[in-house]
């Protein structure tokens, strides 16, 4: 027949070609080896699909640590510096490709989950404003701590999201690459939860704001947030070392700031407040928050503390780094003790008594998950007293 | 607990009305704009000569879980479709033998580009002021994670079910031996990520995808069809519904820079320079895997071309922009030159340089070799008689002694390699328009294949540094540089490069190859 086929017509189906293609293919195939990827060492027994579709998709040379290709860059940045290079992060590693996330998420399991969580917003959100649940919020938490303060601390998390575009960009590794730009969604998409209860509860509740200048103004002129507002621009475009600016948004500020906004404060306190649709958003914040807590311990703890060459040098980097991030840190809970002003004192849940528990377990679970695995010393009691000055 | 007025409010209307309400991605994506806020510190670490608007929309507005949504649905039917129905049917083994090959390149190369833009577009997200700009550089960003994972999964799904996995299964360790790779590399990888921010962008957004993603990802898929194909088609035409954003995502970095005056400065050039970039690469490189790593014929290439890159993005994509200052390329018309012959240029030299793949390449059958004729008047005589020479020299066969390169020496037709495109070409024996121009510079020979690259390298010849294979090589024996690239089959001695897809020919062995004696030379020593 004609090599020359119009019409739109398929080889697959047509049995005039298909008879072509059979006749042509070998009668067994001609290669065994049929596991892509054969060559790599798995995290774990064999090869997983995860790794097999995304490990060594880039294509660095093999003087950057790990990679499998070689010679210099086909085309620089003006004035010759190279597209990735080795100095641009303080971090030493003998293999940039070490990394997992140990959900083993590639992109389809990762947006499948999310879709997931939207659908399910989507018929709690009906099922919530079917119940008239909004008619329980005290008027004070829901119109000035959430339309407020809650507005305001999506800046926070809209700021650590965009912490993660240079780290996209410059990183070393191609599963480092796609957890951090993961991470980073996760970050807006909390921003947009944030905003979207807002809209949600105007349109339950006439009157309520929900637009997002009283929540700027507070983020960029209040106290509350001052110490948070400046840590986080100095993450987010202060800080260049892309390894630095990952840690000390999720290895210090997330932690110990995040956490206790989050879980001690929206999450724990709104039930009191007769609020049980701020805890559904937290919840997938938290969710989020462990999801992330497993990358990027994998990345610090798993990869570059315990590498077999540079181990040493890179816990004595992080600790030199838990050094500068952590008191900025401190500072920014500090200035959140504000808030406890703004809201009507529950004896047991929010007076300073709860406070100073809720601040303990935020250190201690920091200082278990994140401090002792690279013998980071700290006086957590004493932080926690700094912090505590900030009540008013 | 005191009763507000808006909790009365509230639960009056709930009295009237008890409609479940929820919320819509448009109704949080309206705020998106407000999210951002000014600070001293507040600027890109990637610089740009231009100034992006802070107050730039994006076209696709998605907020993150509507993204999710929306890509989860069509990974469902796409991977629903690979691992149910097809596989059920065997269908990657009902593909043309000569087409599993160019799958093993232009999956794995797509997936390089696909890695790349990740990186890319981090970049812009990290340029762009404006928050909705930032959201579409940021669906991209999870978009591009998406294709590169889906490439890979073409070649992870060949492996595992197909007539030939060797190359499917290790193509991102043995990619990196041969001639095709570092321009590869040039216009899939450092050209989207290093340089002015925007001008990547135009590279990977204007260029890269309004302009080649159409023949690369939507054309192939007629030919992959064609061929017995039916898993490209599958994953590339849903790789091609982000696609569109993308272009949006480059019709809007534009828009953004539209009223900055660098733009009426700097713009055309940058334009005319990233589009000179893809195409190079691009048009010889596609037309080459459609034409000769195919057994049926859709159309000859320059029409595809034609239609795709002069027409509708030379004249319609390029037109629509006009209104912001932007002109068709000046290189359009060399370029045009270039789809009529480039590819076949460039496959002689594929094929003569065969060992150095990670893919089986066939010779031109009688009747392709008619339809070559047919299409490109002159083909014969200049390439036909090529082939047959070499086809009776015995290169199908590991007894034959023959490499097809041998002959380019024997004749005194040297391959150089462009620095700046790094693509491979031999100037006394081409019909496309490359001439071989030759610099020094900090003592080191450079060549060049035309005036476009030239002038890059000439106004920043230090962003054009890299070795090329000649270089890298020189002194070395052909079957140890195989042997050290991983070009080997499981078996350890038999190369994933075959000089032919017979499935009666004998394989070649790095032993064949070693008794050859052939050995890398830079020919620019030779000047």
């Amino acid at each position: 027949m004609s090599i020359v086929v119009g019409g739109g017509r398929r080889g697959l189906t047509d049995p005039e070609i298909a008879k072509v293609i059979l006749a042509a293919i070998p009668d067994k195939p001609l290669e065994t080896q049929r596991k892509m990827n054969y060559f790599m060492t798995p995290r774990g027994k064999r090869i997983n699909e995860y790794e097999t579709l995304c490990c060594y998709t880039q294509p660095t040379p093999d003087w950057i640590p790990g990679g499998l290709d070689w010679g210099d860059w086909t085309q620089k940045f003006h004035g010759g510096r190279p597209s990735w290079s080795n100095e641009s992060t303080e971090m030493h590693s003998s293999d940039w490709h070490r990394h997992r996330d140990p959900a083993f998420r590639w992109h389809a399991l990762y947006v499948k989950d999310k879709a997931e969580e939207w659908r399910y917003t989507d018929r709690f959100l009906k099922a919530y404003s079917a119940d008239g649940h909004v008619r329980s919020i005290d008027p004070v938490w829901r119109d000035e701590v959430l339309g407020d303060y809650l507005g305001a601390f999506g800046f926070s998390e809209y700021g650590l999201f965009n912490s993660h575009s240079s780290p996209t960009r410059d990183c070393l590794g191609d599963t480092l690459r796609m957890s951090i730009a993961m991470i980073g969604l996760d970050k807006v998409d909390n921003a947009q939860m944030i905003q979207a209860e807002r809209t949600f509860l105007a349109k339950l509740v006439p009157g309520f704001d929900e637009s997002t200048d009283v929540p700027k103004n507070e983020w960029t002129k209040g106290s509350i947030y001052k110490g948070a507002r400046e840590t986080v621009e100095e993450i987010w475009q202060g800080t260049y070392d892309w390894n630095e600016i990952l840690f000390a948004g999720h290895m210090i500020y997330d932690p110990l700031f995040g956490q206790f906004v989050r879980r001690e404060f929206f999450l724990r306190l709104s039930s009191y407040y007769g609020d049980n649709l701020t805890p559904f958003f937290i919840n997938q914040m938290q969710l989020y928050h462990s999801q992330t807590k497993g990358i990027t311990k994998d990345m610090f703890h798993t990869c570059l503390a315990a590498d077999e060459n540079f181990g040493d040098y890179n816990v004595s980097l992080m600790n030199m780094w838990s050094d500068k991030w952590l008191p900025r840190t401190v500072n920014a809970m500090k200035d959140f003790m504000g808030i406890f002003s703004k809201i009507p004192t529950i004896a047991g849940v929010s007076d300073k008594a709860a406070i100073e528990a809720a601040l303990g377990r935020v250190f201690d679970d920091w200082q278990r998950d994140y401090a002792d695995p690279i013998g980071y010393k700290v006086d957590t009691a004493a932080m926690i007293k700094t912090v505590l000055s900030g009540l008013k | 607990m005191a009763i507000s007025a808006a909790t009365k409010a509230a639960t009056d209307a709930l009295a009237v009305n008890h409609a479940p309400v929820s919320v819509g991605a448009q109704e949080v994506h309206r705020w998106l704009q407000s999210f951002t806020w000014d600070f001293d510190k507040n600027r890109t670490k990637y610089s740009t000569k231009y100034k992006m608007a802070n107050d730039t929309k994006e076209q696709f507005k998605l907020i993150a879980k509507e993204y999710a949504r929306m890509e989860s649905v069509k990974d469902e039917r796409q991977f629903g479709s690979l691992q149910d129905v097809l596989t059920r049917v065997d269908a990657a083994n009902r593909v043309h033998p000569k087409w599993n090959e160019s799958m093993k390149v232009i999956s794995n190369f797509l997936e390089v580009g696909e890695y790349n833009a990740i990186a890319a577009t981090g970049m812009l997200w990290d340029s762009a002021t404006a928050p909705e700009q930032k959201n579409g550089y940021l669906g991209q960003v999870l978009d591009e994670i998406r294709h590169t994972n889906q490439c890979g999964y073409i070649n992870y799904y060949f492996a595992k079910q197909g007539q030939d996995a060797a190359g499917h299964n290790d193509a991102r360790r043995t990619r990196a031996i041969g001639p095709l790779w570092k321009g590869m590399k040039r216009v899939f990888s450092d050209g989207f990520i290093s340089g002015d921010a925007v001008e990547c962008s135009i590279n990977l957004q204007l260029v890269g995808e309004a302009c080649f993603t159409n023949p690369l990802i939507v054309a192939v898929t007629e030919w992959a069809s064609a061929n017995g194909d039916e898993m490209t088609p599958t994953v590339f035409l849903s790789i091609e519904t982000d696609e569109l954003r993308h272009m949006a995502n480059g019709y809007q970095t534009v828009v953004s820079i539209a009223n900055d005056e660098a733009a009426s400065k700097y713009l055309n050039t940058d334009l005319n320079n990233a589009f000179w970039t893809q195409q190079k690469y691009f048009t010889p490189v596609l037309g080459m895997m459609f034409e000769y790593g195919s057994h049926f014929k859709v159309e000859p290439w320059v029409k595809t071309w034609n239609r795709w890159v002069y027409e509708d993005w030379g004249g319609i994509w390029i037109g629509r922009l006009g209104k912001y200052g932007v002109e068709s390329p000046a290189s359009l018309r060399d370029a045009k030159k270039d789809a009529y012959w480039a590819h076949h240029d460039l496959f002689l030299i594929a094929y003569a340089l065969w060992p150095t793949g990670f893919f089986r390449l066939t010779l031109p059958t009688a009747e392709e070799a008619e339809w070559y004729e047919a299409n490109y008047p002159g083909w014969y005589d200049m390439y036909g008689v090529v082939y047959e020479e070499w086809r009776a020299r015995g290169c199908e066969d590991p007894n034959s002694g023959f490499l097809p390169i041998q002959w380019f020496i024997e004749n005194n037709h040297p391959v150089y390699i462009d620095r700046v495109s790094q693509v491979p070409f031999c100037p006394s024996y081409s019909k496309g328009a490359s001439t071989l121009r030759v610099l020094e510079f900090n003592g080191k020979k450079h060549s060049f294949s035309d005036q476009w690259g030239e002038r890059m390298w000439l106004s920043e010849p230090e962003r054009y540094e890299c070795q090329n294979i000649f270089e890298q090589y020189e002194g070395r024996e052909l079957s140890e540089v195989i042997a050290e690239g991983h070009g080997v089959r499981s078996d350890g001695f038999t190369l994933i490069a075959q000089p032919h897809t017979s499935k009666d020919g004998r394989l070649w062995t790095l032993d064949d190859i070693k008794k050859i004696g052939c050995v890398f030379a830079d020919p620019l020593k030779a000047l």
